[in-house]
């Protein structure tokens, strides 16, 4: 039976700008995605362009070789493999001052 | 009256014989019936994260500011900048907690189980507790609180704010209480304390902000969220940080609590058992709905400062004399 494990990162959190979630440990995974569900939008052009970030320690970080993506409709996923130890997600909401409410899910498995 | 000690039953020393050979539970000193034997090579096994209560359409903007944000337990590995992959006690997993580095943030994880009788009941574990290492910065980061680098003393040390082993039982006509014991490495202040707390008051609830008559804001402390609301017991107990926020040594914890009295008996954390016995167990004045023969554990970490706060358990294990 393979493990498996849902973390909710962001749970209806507004977003304005740069962020990024908390580290999330997942050495024991060898695949994860995202689930990113855009609540509301303050406009309807505002959305939100997204990027896994990998670690070696919590603590230093670079973005995977996985490229962005960009929230399209309500529920945005992309899968992630070869991470290692460490994940989070960068954002930025654009455009500049628009704000994005969503939830953050991370899905992994061993 | 004699001191001679009578024999043990033959079950009985079958069954220490038996635990005794077993290297996953001979660490541990179970009551007779092992309710939940949580090994974090082989997931989480249920200890999950607490989040407030919510409204009928699922709406998380009903959780309370406070009770929303206790962050998802992980599997770690206890992996650091310096040395790697540390491991856990046993096999390469333990269960982590990790605050958000805003201080008063709490982390939990939450066991959700229900009482088939009253009596005895423990919890014991394998902890540790760590402040995320900080890299960079200037001479001003070897001080925190009262703590100056020494090349033995790190100032990670008082970056650390507190932990709790707690419950949340309710039954017998829906009568609920908790049990609960901290350990408050360091004031709000960040100046150590290493001393073993209590609540004197019962924990908030949703339905108390419903009805108005509490309004917490996120980072409060979910457990009592008045300072003044917390005693010691027993005498300050310095625990093995051992020098750096990158070095793992496990603490044994053995809790005992009586849900026939509903009352506290002892704690025993590595060598020190304190009588909890007269630490008082507050019930809600008011009876509770759907909450019969309710027996939840959790472990948080606070932190006090803005650096982020682990608590690490190695292994759990919940037994009971019932």
């Amino acid at each position: 039976m393979r493990q498996s494990q849902t973390a909710v990162l962001e749970r209806n959190t507004t977003l304005t700008g740069e962020f990024a979630t908390e580290p999330y440990e997942a050495a024991w995974a060898g695949e994860a995605r995202w689930f990113v569900q855009v609540l509301e939008r303050s406009a309807e052009d505002a959305e939100l362009v997204l990027t896994t970030q990998i670690s070696p320690d919590g603590i230093t970080w670079c973005d995977h070789d996985g490229g962005s993506h960009r929230t399209e409709g309500e529920l945005t996923t992309w899968a992630v493999h070869e991470f290692g130890q460490w994940l989070r997600v960068r954002g930025a909401v654009t455009p500049a001052g628009a704000q994005v409410k969503v939830r953050i899910y991370l899905a992994v498995k061993s | 009256m004699s001191e001679a000690r009578s024999a043990p039953s033959a079950e009985s020393a079958f069954r220490s014989a038996l635990l005794s050979v077993d290297p996953r539970l001979s660490k541990f000193r179970p009551l007779p019936r092992i309710l939940a034997f949580d090994a974090f090579d082989s997931g989480t096994h249920g200890w999950t994260e607490l989040l407030g209560n919510y409204d009928g359409r699922g709406n998380l903007d009903t959780v309370d500011d406070h009770m929303r944000d206790f962050r998802p337990p992980q599997l770690s590995s206890c992996t650091f900048f310096d040395i790697g992959t540390h491991g856990a006690m046993s096999g390469t997993y333990a269960l982590k907690l990790a605050t958000r580095p805003i201080p008063g943030h709490t982390a939990t994880a939450i066991r959700r189980l229900t009482m088939s009788g009253r009596g005895l009941l423990q919890i014991e574990a394998y902890f540790t507790y760590k402040s995320e290492a900080n890299l960079g910065g200037g001479p001003e980061n070897d001080r925190f609180g009262d703590v100056v680098w020494d090349g033995n003393l790190h100032p990670s040390e008082a970056q650390f704010g507190a932990f709790t082993v707690a419950t949340d039982l309710c039954g017998d006509g829906g009568l609920r209480y908790h049990t609960v014991a901290r350990y408050l490495n360091t004031d709000l202040d960040n100046r150590l304390a290493r001393q073993w707390v209590y609540p004197t008051v019962p924990e908030p609830t949703p339905r108390e902000h419903l009805e108005g008559k509490v309004k917490l804001g996120y980072a409060a402390d979910f457990t009592a969220p008045n300072p003044e609301d917390w005693e010691p017991f027993g005498e300050p107990q310095e625990l093995c940080y051992n020098e750096v926020p990158t070095k793992v040594n496990w603490h044994y914890l053995r809790w005992q609590i009586d849900t026939e009295a509903r009352r506290n008996v002892e704690l025993q954390v590595n060598d020190r058992v304190l009588d909890m016995s007269d630490v008082p167990v507050p019930p809600y004045a008011e009876r509770y709905d759907s909450l019969e023969n309710l027996l939840n554990f959790y472990f948080s970490v606070r932190t006090h400062s803005a650096t982020r706060n682990f608590l690490f358990l190695d292994s759990v294990v919940i037994s009971v004399d019932w």
